[in-house]
């Protein structure tokens, strides 16, 4: 099937949906603030209080063992303050976003997507450390994002989804391709679909449309590069959608390892068992920040 | 993850900082490729804590220098892991790995042999102990005879340094320890429950293996262990140095057929001891591969 075919069918399916989920204010805003170079802490902290659901968020999130604060934080400012300004932008952006998917389980329960989210989203801010690429914060926020495609398969064409699910179980199998051949789309595709209705900027829109294909990549490949490697980590190492589809996969043989290692030839020699192994014990952390964001969800 | 029941254990005296648990963890992974899991923390406490008593050694930092120091140290590392390792054998111990072989390896390898006109699976289980690796590979493997595996042969080889453990093996006779991680219907397919502390392998999976003495050092011997499909090393490495690893490693490659793969146990890593294999993810795991 031809990319262009891909994406028609992907426009299609998109298009077809009568009430698709638009990005909350707040989150344009932050993504607009993302590339503001004089922006100011207490700009931030007036956008996040306009929006008490948020900044109640955002103080339960800074106060999850992923951020381990000494003392209990009650204010958004000195959640602010505590953080420093560049996760300021990161959290409000992630805690805006939240709202996109409220409610919208699927064939998958929308909590393993956002663990699984989040996991790729800091798996990929640890790879942008080590890798040395510059702006490891736009790493963990693509991270975040890289999927919002398969919120749309798993919600919309649930059945049809389910149905997916049910044949490759407990067969070796990437979900991209088992989506191409059962809906003649994927995720990736309908993830571009919405991010350009959404307006996100071009490499965010890279990143999801060509996350499983990063030697494709134009603008950014090693950003893309990292993130479909940290979805493999995340993948094999609890963080993969409750266990939905198997896979497997040789680090040698993925594009996106030669790109990175290419580009930071000093990681040719990278303990990938141990990244793994210390992959394994971030998960229940991983797991405490999503459950803590849903907290806010349940209580409003 | 793995859970862990040790009933004999007394409550630690001694708490562990985190600086001390990463510097001690650290320190084992370097010298013997296993990761401590953070979740294992505690067991890594009352583990080292015996340990402590045993040397008379007051604190965790006093205990790191003991280990490192190069007279005292190498015997106390054999006892620090024998300490962390034993009775860590059990039927189906490692899921992971065994959910790479059914999913993807085996029939992969099937696939493989069967265009070469091959109908024959040969899989070592290398320091097999009391034998529970061995045989949970021979239930999973009877269980497809009539399917994936008709008409095939298996051969499935054990070998360890212990004559004791050996024996053990060959008897086929386990207590509850050994079981607990036994599928209730593996449990009644393939064993006789003579007491709740009582069970007997099925004849049938003793059958599919043969036990016998092997020094993973000797050289010679380690030359005719020829043309495996499969073969598994686990908690047996970690107490080798990284010379004597290389060494074994390259053995276990060259004892392997081309499309062959190579398994550790859970939380070992071969990074740094051999840089032929090919490393393969699976969900919890890795595989080694030709």
């Amino acid at each position: 099937m031809s990319d262009s075919v891909l994406m028609n069918n992907a426009r299609a399916m998109v298009d077809a949906i009568s009430e698709l989920p638009t990005i909350p204010h707040v989150a344009t805003k932050v993504i607009e603030l993302l590339d503001k170079p004089d922006v100011e802490l207490d700009e931030v902290a007036d956008m996040i209080l306009t929006d008490q659901v948020l900044a109640a968020r955002v103080i339960r999130m800074v106060n999850s063992p992923f951020y381990k604060p000494a003392h209990e934080i009650k204010s958004v400012k000195r959640a602010l303050i505590y953080l420093g300004f560049r996760h300021i932008r990161e959290l409000a952006f992630t805690c805006s976003f939240i709202d996109v998917f409220q409610g919208k389980d699927g064939a998958f329960d929308i909590r393993t997507f956002w663990e699984h989210s989040f996991g790729v989203g800091i798996v990929a801010k640890i790879i942008a450390q080590r890798f040395r690429y510059p702006d490891t914060e736009k790493a963990y926020l693509v991270g975040i994002v890289h999927d919002i495609g398969e919120v749309l398969l798993s919600y919309y064409r649930r059945t049809e989804f389910e149905q997916l699910l049910a044949s490759i179980k407990g067969k070796s199998y990437r979900m991209v391709e088992a989506e191409r051949e059962f809906f003649g789309t994927s995720h990736s595709e309908i993830g571009h679909c919405i991010a350009q209705k959404w307006n996100f900027p071009a490499d965010y829109c890279e990143v999801i449309a060509l996350h499983h294909a990063p030697e494709e990549a134009i603008i950014d490949p090693i950003l893309v590069s990292i993130v479909n490697l940290a979805d493999l980590f995340c993948s094999v190492r609890q963080l993969d959608y409750g266990s939905q589809s198997w896979i497997t996969f040789n680090l040698a043989d993925e594009r996106s390892w030669s790109i990175l290692k290419n580009y930071a030839p000093h990681l040719a020699d990278f303990d990938v068992e141990r990244f793994c192994y210390e992959l394994d014990d971030r998960v229940p952390e991983i797991q405490d920040l999503v459950q803590s964001i849903f907290q806010g969800v349940i209580a409003e | 993850m793995e859970q862990t029941f040790f009933p004999e254990l007394k409550t630690p005296t001694v708490k562990i900082s985190d600086k001390d648990f990463e510097t001690l963890r650290d320190y084992i992974y370097n010298l013997c490729g296993i990761y401590f899991h953070a979740s294992k923390k505690y067991f890594l406490e009352s583990r080292i804590c015996r340990r402590m008593e045993a040397t008379k050694v007051k604190s965790h930092a006093e205990y790191y220098q003991y280990i490192r120091n190069s007279i005292t140290g190498s015997g106390e590392l054999r006892h620090l892991l024998d300490e962390i390792t034993t009775n860590e054998t059990c039927f189906f111990r490692n899921g992971p790995q065994l959910a790479a072989l059914e999913n993807k390896i085996l029939p992969d390898i099937v696939e493989t042999k069967s265009k070469m006109g091959f109908r024959k699976l040969r899989i070592w289980s290398a320091g097999s102990s009391s034998g529970e690796e061995a045989y949970t590979l021979a239930m999973i493997l009877l269980e497809k005879r009539n399917t994936l595996l008709k008409d095939w042969i298996i051969e499935i080889v054990g070998t360890d340094i212990n004559e004791t453990v050996i024996a053990q093996a060959k008897e086929g006779i386990y207590g509850s320890y050994s079981v607990r991680n036994t599928p209730d219907y593996y449990r009644r397919k393939y064993f006789k429950t003579e007491s709740s502390e009582r069970f007997i392998l099925a004849p049938e999976v003793k059958k599919l293996v043969n036990f016998s003495l092997l020094n993973l050092y000797d050289d010679n011997k380690m030359l005719f262990m020829k043309s495996f499909d499969l073969i598994f090393c686990a908690n047996v490495l970690i107490y080798f140095d990284v010379a004597s690893k290389s060494k074994v490693v390259q053995h276990f490659y060259n004892n392997l057929q081309p499309y062959g793969y190579f398994f550790v146990g859970q939380s070992e890593s071969l990074h740094g001891v051999n840089d032929k294999f090919k490393t393969i993810h699976f969900p919890g795991g890795f595989a080694y591969h030709k």
